[in-house]
């Protein structure tokens, strides 16, 4: 862990170099970069700055929460806001590497979707991984659900699937006929992570692994894949720039997660890292991202200020998140390492 | 003259050497993880699990241990080490640590007070596995590369059937490398002799194809072969057409693909060491020995062959030793039952950032490597022997 040290310091000592320049009134925010980065700053930042005066500056990372715990414990801390996935602000909130969010910043947690809002964090986006297919390659009638996609009979063809544990062997206990709600109940039961196992090798000769997003849209469009699981916002964004003929399967039940604004505890800005998420509380404000970029929101009333014709790609739309429920982080907290070893060598044999 | 390679042995040392080491010290290092419970270590000296949960001398050394980590920011750290070895641990030690540090448990006893809190800690097997992790050096990681752990009683086990598969990764790393290394012999001994043997303008231009490539990305060359070789591929399409088959083939993610792509890759680096000692053997002597009667495959073999064998060991060395190494070809273009070691210590490094893993894998890579440029050097030695008695 000490290289770790090293380097993520010298990063640090770079980061500070970069920031020193800039005015120290502006708040720094992480983000994941590229085209997430673009719809934020369209979206949410840019209004912010107009409406208050307030700077904001970007950069990207890419969630390592090893990163912030360098900040806070060397304490020269360059970052305000950041934007972690779930299981990470639970870790990170749990070592006091975030500040702890008063009700007064994120408004009444009742309001949120479930899972999408912490002691130290609210969602920054809400995604999910839908089962998509090629209606070009299935004609007629496309699957309906989980259980579809593991039969090979009534469609055939290879399926696409995740290199990974997480986000894999929740589809496999779908296809196993659990509802979403129940499904870490079923996974938590003595035998349960056997029971997905054993739904992945019936599938297994019929898999076509992926590992990046355009390597799986690259299969489906080519049809080495009929079918794949996917991140929606990808598929969504194939069908509306590039006119494919895709389907998602939201009926067929799907799991949502979620990335967290989290605030680094002793940041310079902390006050006004506090501000802005109390501003970006407001649902209209929520809103700004999740027009431009089909992941979903944490507040339900956001739903309110988004176009009719756009929420049917967002998973957290009404007609579409009664078919889903939320990635369980304390599971994937505790299991992530352990499983993904055991899928690994799954994998190969 | 010493002066003068001062500079680059420095280099070296810091660049190359000093961080390569540091890396592969994690395979065994444990400071981690002894350095933040050392009171505990020494309080469970004599511990045995057969004698139940451990008493309140240890519980007191633990707490200690926990705040100290908390207050030096180890606590994370710790904790995902923890539930390395026992899952579901990480939340109870970052917890208990968060309690300690904040004074919950003051005042002793604080056996029961710590139990009644983190009903966790009276796992019994939970402290098996802390006190399995106790001292500076730790073989858990080396063992563990190699499909072993240790068993209840500390004795080496073999690893549970459906977790061993760092051998037969190994073993697979192995082959795949040798028999990337055949094919690029075997292609590239007809084409270096056509580069040699062409006149002049046209052995530039040859020699020139062979290079182009390497001037093309690797992640470049390898996923071009995904468009050749996919389900409505050019090559899948020309066989339909011809039909010599009537259903697509499976031709990409699986082992043929892998080779295809890694003998395309490698293949310059066997051509242009061939290219380089054939250039040096006069034509004249194949020549000779037509001349004085031998078929051709007898002149080939007895005096072609043995003049260009250094190229082939070099080039095979080279090509080899690239292979051993290979992760994102195989990645990209594999099934998985094609991923070699270095997609292995990839996957620990980055998704499960377990470092010790990766580190104790890597070594084992490392020791192959010495042991086949062990290999090629003596082989080397073997066959220049006879030409410097002669």
């Amino acid at each position: 862990m000490r290289n770790l040290w090293v380097s993520t310091s010298a990063a640090a000592l770079l980061v500070v170099a970069a920031t020193a320049v800039q005015a120290d009134d502006a708040i720094t925010v992480v983000g994941w970069g590229g085209n997430w980065d673009k719809a934020y700053k369209t979206g949410v930042w840019d209004k912010y700055t107009e409406q208050t005066g307030k700077k904001i500056v970007m950069e990207e990372w890419d969630g390592a929460l090893a990163k912030v715990r360098a900040q806070v414990q060397s304490g020269s801390i360059t970052w305000d806001l950041v934007s972690p996935e779930a299981p990470a602000v639970e870790i990170g909130c749990a070592e006091g590497l975030f500040v702890p969010l008063p009700e007064e910043v994120t408004g009444d947690p009742a309001k949120y979707l479930p899972g999408t809002i912490h002691e130290c964090g609210v969602a920054s986006d809400t995604w999910a991984t839908i089962l998509a297919y090629n209606a070009d390659a299935i004609k007629g009638e496309g699957p309906k659900s989980w259980a579809d996609y593991w039969n090979v009979e009534k469609f055939p063809g290879k399926r696409g699937m995740l290199a990974q544990a997480q986000y894999t062997i929740e589809n496999a206990m779908m296809a196993d006929g659990v509802p979403p709600s129940q499904v870490y109940e079923e996974l938590r039961k003595p035998g349960g992570i056997d029971r997905a196992f054993a739904m992945l090798d019936k599938i297994k000769p019929h898999v076509v692994w992926w590992t990046t997003s355009t390597q799986a849209m690259q299969n489906l469009a080519s049809g080495e894949v009929v079918m794949t699981d996917q991140y929606n916002a990808r598929v969504t964004n194939d069908v509306v720039n590039e006119k494919k003929n895709y389907a998602i399967v939201w009926e067929a039940g799907f799991f949502y997660g979620t990335d967290m604004w989290a605030v680094v505890k002793g940041s310079p800005n902390e006050k006004e890292a506090l501000e802005l998420l109390t501003w970006f509380s407001i649902p209209e404000n929520q809103a700004g991202f999740s027009k431009l970029y089909a992941y979903g929101t944490g507040r339900i009333e956001a739903a309110d200020y988004i176009p009719e014709d756009w929420k049917k790609n967002l998973p957290t739309s009404p007609d579409h998140v009664k078919h889903g429920a939320v990635y369980d982080t304390a599971f994937w907290v505790e299991n992530k390492e352990a499983l993904e070893e055991r899928f690994k060598a799954w994998q190969a044999q | 003259m010493a002066l003068l390679v001062a500079p680059l042995v420095l280099f070296i040392l810091i660049v190359f050497l000093g961080p390569v080491l540091r890396f592969l010290w994690l395979s065994v290092d444990n400071s981690d993880v002894a350095g933040n419970l050392g009171r505990t270590f020494a309080a469970l000296e004599g511990w045995q699990a057969s004698s139940g949960l451990p008493d309140e001398a240890v519980f007191q050394a633990l707490i200690a241990d926990l705040a100290d980590a908390r207050q030096k920011g180890r606590d994370g750290v710790l904790a995902q080490l923890i539930n390395q070895r026992k899952v579901g641990a990480r939340f109870l030690v970052i917890k208990t640590a968060k309690d300690a540090a904040d004074g919950k448990f003051a005042t002793p006893p604080l056996r029961e007070a710590v139990l009644a809190q983190h009903a966790g800690w009276g796992d019994v097997s939970l402290w098996t596995e802390i006190r399995r992790a106790s001292g500076g050096l730790t073989d858990y990681y080396l063992l563990n590369s190699i499909d072993l752990r240790r068993g209840a009683a500390g004795e080496i086990a073999p690893a549970p059937a459906d977790r061993a598969i760092f051998l037969d990764a190994l073993v697979r790393t192995i082959w795949i490398s040798f028999v990337v290394t055949l094919l690029c012999a075997l292609l590239s001994v007809p084409l270096a002799q056509a580069i040699v043997s062409a006149p002049p303008p046209w052995s530039r231009v040859m020699f020139a194809l062979v290079i182009f490539p390497l001037w093309t990305s690797l992640l470049v060359r390898t996923v071009i072969w995904i468009i050749v070789l996919q389900k409505n591929g050019p090559v899948n399409n020309a066989l339909l057409f011809t039909g010599l088959i009537d259903q697509p083939l499976s031709l990409i993610y699986t082992r043929f693909s892998l080779y295809v792509a890694m003998v395309q890759v490698l293949l310059p680096m066997m051509v242009l060491s061939l290219v380089s000692v054939m250039r040096r053997v006069p034509a004249s002597y194949m020549k000779a020995a037509l001349s004085l009667g031998a078929p051709w495959t007898t002149a080939w073999r007895r005096v072609q062959l043995p003049l260009i064998m250094p190229g082939f060991l070099s080039g095979s060395a080279i090509v080899f030793v690239f292979a051993l190494g290979y992760y994102i070809t195989p990645t990209l273009v594999g099934g998985p039952g094609d991923q070699m070691i270095s997609s292995y210590i990839a996957f620990y490094t980055n998704t499960t950032l377990n470092w010790g893993l990766a580190a104790a894998l890597s070594v084992q890579l490392l020791l192959i490597l010495i042991a086949s440029a062990v290999l090629f050097w003596s082989a080397r030695a073997v066959i220049s022997r006879p030409r410097q008695a002669a």
